[in-house]
């Protein structure tokens, strides 16, 4: 095991002393200090609301000055106290590590339906009996780990077939689109509202040599309605996004996007949220086709009638 | 895609100067924020403010992927500005630093109503005084 290099120090405390204990801290660890709130959901289309109390961490390097700054430290910390109470700091070492590649232990290949593979991009694949679609988790939605993204691409490699045209509304990472493309899709259009999330998806698109059959833009389905991309129907139409969402985008026009005779593929809901989802396409003049559930998430398909 | 937050990080951390050492290495690593990702876009962002601390305030999702954005810096620092003071004192309780109007503390609750949770300008200005007296700050009329 590795030598502690760091001493960790933190201490839990209200809003109002979080700045103050910051401060302090400043002045004894390395390069700054980092501040975390745990997170509450107020409804389900709120994305995540911090609450309660700030814990306040810093770094002390561990050298022959190490217990002389705890002490100095702990003086100060002593002193704000006597203004308002403060809970003891609490320590813990810190083993030193390449932190550069420390957070790639969070990702492994996954394995998808009977032919995918979720592969980190900095993995090469040991064998060729899987199709690899390479993901580099980034500042986009869709790393592959969470469940409503493994349920899409089951669904899109049960569904897709070859030579198809795909519309991927709320692409993230694009690693819809592009496990699509690498099944045999044609064409991809995939838009998302998030800046980021289009380069994100340029950006795997090159990584997995699929991006010149994609047309990847800033927008979602009134943008696509109206004729801002090459595409304005596909075969198959895929949204990842949350129930909340879904059901706004139907009202949008969701459902035309999807030509006759095509498949809606749809994630991001919760066994709960299902119903209401489904009763939202079937307003539209969809039919339910099947649902697929991983954990609390499903993935519904639905299905366009040749009228 | 079924973007809900696992966590919120704030770093306070030196303009364009982020790099994977601690405190960034282990309080993102937990979570599988991709780091060099995050420090060249912070390194980015704030490299025309270097030497000021630009607080980043991470959103990290359910899988590991997040985005960030800069806040104003913190109070503690805005206060230490407008004292003229290089840091709070060690003693707050006994030994003040400092002085700053009532004025200039308005003038930094103002800027930290943006990003803090504050309901009101009063609350923003309760906030602030309450780090000055914790920094040894006196405010004066």
């Amino acid at each position: 095991m590795a030598e502690a290099r760091w001493l960790e120090v933190s201490l839990l405390v209200n809003d109002e002393l979080a700045e103050a204990v910051a401060e302090v801290l400043d002045r004894y660890v390395s390069q700054g200090v980092v501040m975390t709130r745990e997170v509450k959901f107020n409804d389900a289309e709120d994305e995540g609301t911090p609450f309660g109390p700030v814990r306040v961490y810093g770094y002390i390097v561990i050298d022959e000055n190490v217990e002389e700054t705890r002490q100095k430290l702990e003086e100060a910390l002593w002193h704000l106290g006597q203004i308002q109470p403060l809970p003891k700091p609490e320590y813990r070492p810190i083993e030193d590590q390449d932190w550069m590649t420390a957070w790639k232990e969070h990702y492994r290949p996954i394995p998808i339906g009977e032919r995918l593979m979720i592969l980190p991009i900095w993995l090469t694949m040991d064998s060729s009996d899987r199709i690899a679609v390479k993901i580099d988790p980034s500042m986009a939605f869709g790393t592959g780990t969470h469940p409503t993204t493994q349920l899409c691409l089951a669904m899109v490699e049960k569904f897709v077939k070859p030579h198809q045209r795909i519309i991927d509304v709320g692409c993230g990472s694009g690693i819809l689109s592009i496990a699509a493309l690498l099944l045999g899709a044609r064409l991809a259009l995939a838009v998302d509202i998030d800046p980021a999330s289009v380069r994100s998806t340029q950006e795997n698109a090159s990584a997995n040599g699929v991006l010149d059959q994609m047309e990847i833009g800033l927008g979602s389905v009134a943008e696509i309605l109206r004729g801002q991309f090459t595409m304005r129907q596909a075969p198959v139409v895929l949204a990842n996004i949350l129930a909340p969402v879904i059901i706004r985008l139907f009202d949008a026009g969701l459902a035309e996007l999807v030509q006759p005779g095509g498949l809606l593929i749809l994630s991001g809901i919760l066994l709960e949220q299902a119903p209401a989802v489904i009763d939202a396409g079937l307003a539209q003049g969809l039919v339910f086709m099947e649902q697929v559930s991983m954990g609390d998430w499903v993935a519904l398909v639905l299905a366009n009638p040749i009228s | 895609m079924a973007k809900k937050l696992k966590g919120v990080v704030r770093l306070q951390l030196a303009a364009g100067k982020a790099n994977p050492a601690p405190p960034v290495g282990p309080a993102l690593a937990g979570f599988g924020i991709n780091i060099m990702a995050f420090c060249k876009e912070y390194n980015a962002r704030t490299s025309n403010r270097v030497g000021d601390v630009i607080p980043a305030e991470i959103s990290v999702y359910s899988d590991g992927s997040f985005t960030f954005i800069l806040k104003s810096p913190p109070a503690s620092i805005l206060l230490k500005k407008a004292a003229g003071v290089e840091k709070g004192s060690a003693v707050p309780n006994r030994e003040k630093v400092g002085k700053v109007t009532r004025a200039q503390v308005r003038e930094i609750a103002e800027i930290k109503m943006k990003d803090t949770n504050a309901v009101d300008i009063e609350d923003a200005i309760r906030q602030v005084e309450g780090t000055a007296r914790n920094m040894g700050i006196t405010i004066v009329d």
